[in-house]
């Protein structure tokens, strides 16, 4: 039996320095994610995205309020929750192979070191590694890496899954062979699980998700919450050519683009004030 | 693949030759004649094989290993036909190859005592380094408050240069060997730990999230996370330690020894036993060079995961 899991953001607030110059990176965010669903958090760069991220994966304490997986609050990092970071989340000492099977050690699922062995070679090859398995990190392609790093998620079967930006830095083509990836993956039965998805990318957000929260920048909010009607298994090619996915993209661009317009002018202000 | 074989590979053998040639064929200047050339000529017919097996073995570099022997070759050559047959500078302070290896033939079992006791001295003060400031920087570089404590301390005391504490080993230390270590070790230690230290620094704090969420215990951090992520430098200190190493069991033997490489050379030195130092200066780079070697190898086999190709 699946179980899936909630995960809920309480009240987030996240504040750095002391009194002197404090700098609020998050206020008052609140987010339910309900079982099973793909939540992508959409915003420009510097409104608290990935501090989000870091909180739920329980590396950063929020100053007030707290994340709630099933009910349970986070205290610290922990093997329930499944990450992927931009590019750095692979042990570059570590074969590709040794990486999973690290994760899958800490995560005390399998005892036996073939059980292990067995499980990490299974999900190489469900993201069609199968002959890097003894390659190194560095000698792999980013997209690879990341396919890495994603079978590495997959493995240690966590109640939830967060990935920062996983795909940013990648190119295009890449990009959106790891979204369908993603998704092929995503969507089968056990390996499907609850996600907190951070991107800048307004395409990828709609492809993936379920709901996307627009967060604003200076102090970090969640501006708005779209939902995202598309039916699954999604179709890129069909998708974006329907009116609805164009006037969400539109919606969501023109967001966007005031968010940023409206930063732009207050750094402007700052840089004046400093002047 | 022959024409892979560089042109130069002719002149390091042609130079072998004359050198070989000159040796058997022009007599010896008149107050040297004495030496016997076998030695030598052995060297000389060694060097040809080490640098065909060179050239056979290490095939993509055969450029640098002919350029490498054709300076060895043309060394031989001159020393040869300026110290040892034309005899322009004083020959009791700068003999003839012919004398200098012959050393090499009489000497032989002496000096490797020497050098297999020199050795293991060093080797038992730089392993205990290696276990105590390995761990101890690890930790040092993790724990914040430690390191504000032994950083300002191991910055004070790292410069001090090992033979300062020779007089108080020498007097508070049994015999000459355990004085060593104790030096060795001194020499070898600050090094590591500060290249330890700065390896633990130099792990980057996104790795460190992601290990961190694994949840892995303080412990595994250290030894599955820190340990090869710092290890890049701990190389690093690692190589100054030992050339440390090899100068403070130098200097002490000299200082103080009755056996050993360093002793080798002091003790001939006062007999005026010129060619004697020149074998035993000989002697320290053929060891360097080979435990250089063996450092190189155990260094490219840890940091495999480096190499981007």
């Amino acid at each position: 039996m699946i179980i899936l899991a909630t995960i809920t953001l309480d009240n987030l607030s996240m504040q750095y320095g002391n009194n002197g110059s404090r700098y609020t990176a998050l206020s008052e965010v609140n987010l339910t994610i309900n079982e099973g669903n793909f939540i992508s958090l959409i915003g420009p760069s510097g409104c608290g995205k990935s501090t989000i991220i870091d909180i739920v994966s329980g590396l950063k304490a929020p100053t007030t309020g707290s994340v709630l997986i099933d009910r349970e609050p986070v205290s610290g990092p922990g093997t329930d929750r499944g990450t992927v970071f931009q590019d750095y989340s692979l042990f570059p000492w570590m074969t590709a192979f040794e990486n999973i099977c690290f994760a899958i050690e800490h995560t005390g699922g399998c005892q036996t070191k073939t059980e292990i062995e067995k499980q990490a070679e299974e999900y190489l090859n469900l993201v069609g590694l199968k002959r890097f398995r003894n390659a190194y990190p560095n000698t792999l392609s980013g997209g690879m890496r990341q396919r890495v790093s994603i079978a590495r998620m997959f493995s240690m079967n966590p109640k939830v899954f967060l990935m920062d930006e996983p795909f940013g830095a990648l190119d295009s083509l890449n990009r959106i062979y790891m979204q369908d990836l993603l998704l092929n993956l995503w969507s089968e039965g056990e390996r499907h699980k609850t996600v907190l998805f951070v991107t800048h990318d307004v395409d990828e957000a709609l492809l993936l998700s379920d709901k996307i929260a627009v967060m604003t920048p200076s102090p970090g909010k969640i501006k708005e919450v779209i939902d995202v009607p598309f039916s699954r298994p999604r179709c890129r090619k069909s998708l974006s050519a329907t009116a609805e996915y164009l006037a969400l993209k539109s919606h969501l661009l023109s967001v966007l683009y005031c968010e940023m317009m409206g930063e732009l002018a207050q750094q402007e202000r700052n840089f004046r004030g400093l002047a | 693949m022959m024409e892979k074989i560089p042109r130069t590979a002719i002149a390091v053998y042609l130079l072998l030759a004359l050198a070989l040639a000159v040796q058997v064929l022009v007599p010896d200047a008149p107050h040297l004649a004495a030496a016997d050339a076998t030695a030598f000529i052995g060297v000389l017919v060694l060097l040809a094989i080490v640098f065909t097996a060179g050239l056979v073995i290490q095939k993509k570099d055969a450029r640098a290993v002919t350029d490498l022997f054709l300076v060895i070759t043309v060394v031989m050559v001159l020393w040869e036909v300026i110290l040892g047959k034309l005899s322009l500078l004083d020959p009791l302070l700068f003999p003839g190859p012919a004398q200098v290896f012959q050393i090499f033939a009489s000497d032989g079992q002496q000096m490797l005592y020497g050098a297999v006791g020199s050795l293991c001295i060093m080797a038992t003060g730089y392993v205990l380094a290696l276990i105590l400031a390995i761990p101890l920087g690890l930790y040092i570089g993790w724990r914040r408050r430690l390191f504000d404590v032994a950083y300002p301390i191991a910055k004070a005391v790292s410069p001090i240069p090992p033979t300062v504490y020779l007089p108080y080993a020498i007097v508070l230390l049994p015999t000459f060997a355990s004085a060593s270590v104790f030096l060795i070790f001194i020499g070898a230690f600050w090094p590591i730990l500060v290249g330890t230290i700065y390896g633990v620094f130099a792990v980057d704090h996104r790795i460190i999230n992601s290990a961190k969420t694994l949840g892995l215990t303080d412990r595994q951090m250290v030894r599955r996370i820190l340990l090869p992520g710092a290890m890049p430098s701990i190389f690093s200190g690692a190589m100054i330690s030992l050339i440390m190493a090899f100068i403070s069991i130098t200097v002490a033997e000299m200082i103080a020894a009755t056996s050993g490489l360093g002793w080798y050379i002091e003790y001939n030195h006062q007999f005026a036993n010129y060619d004697k130092v020149i074998a035993g200066m000989i002697l320290i780079a053929l060891v360097v060079i080979g435990v250089m070697f063996i450092f190189d190898r155990i260094q490219r086999h840890c940091l495999r995961w480096q190499q981007t190709e």
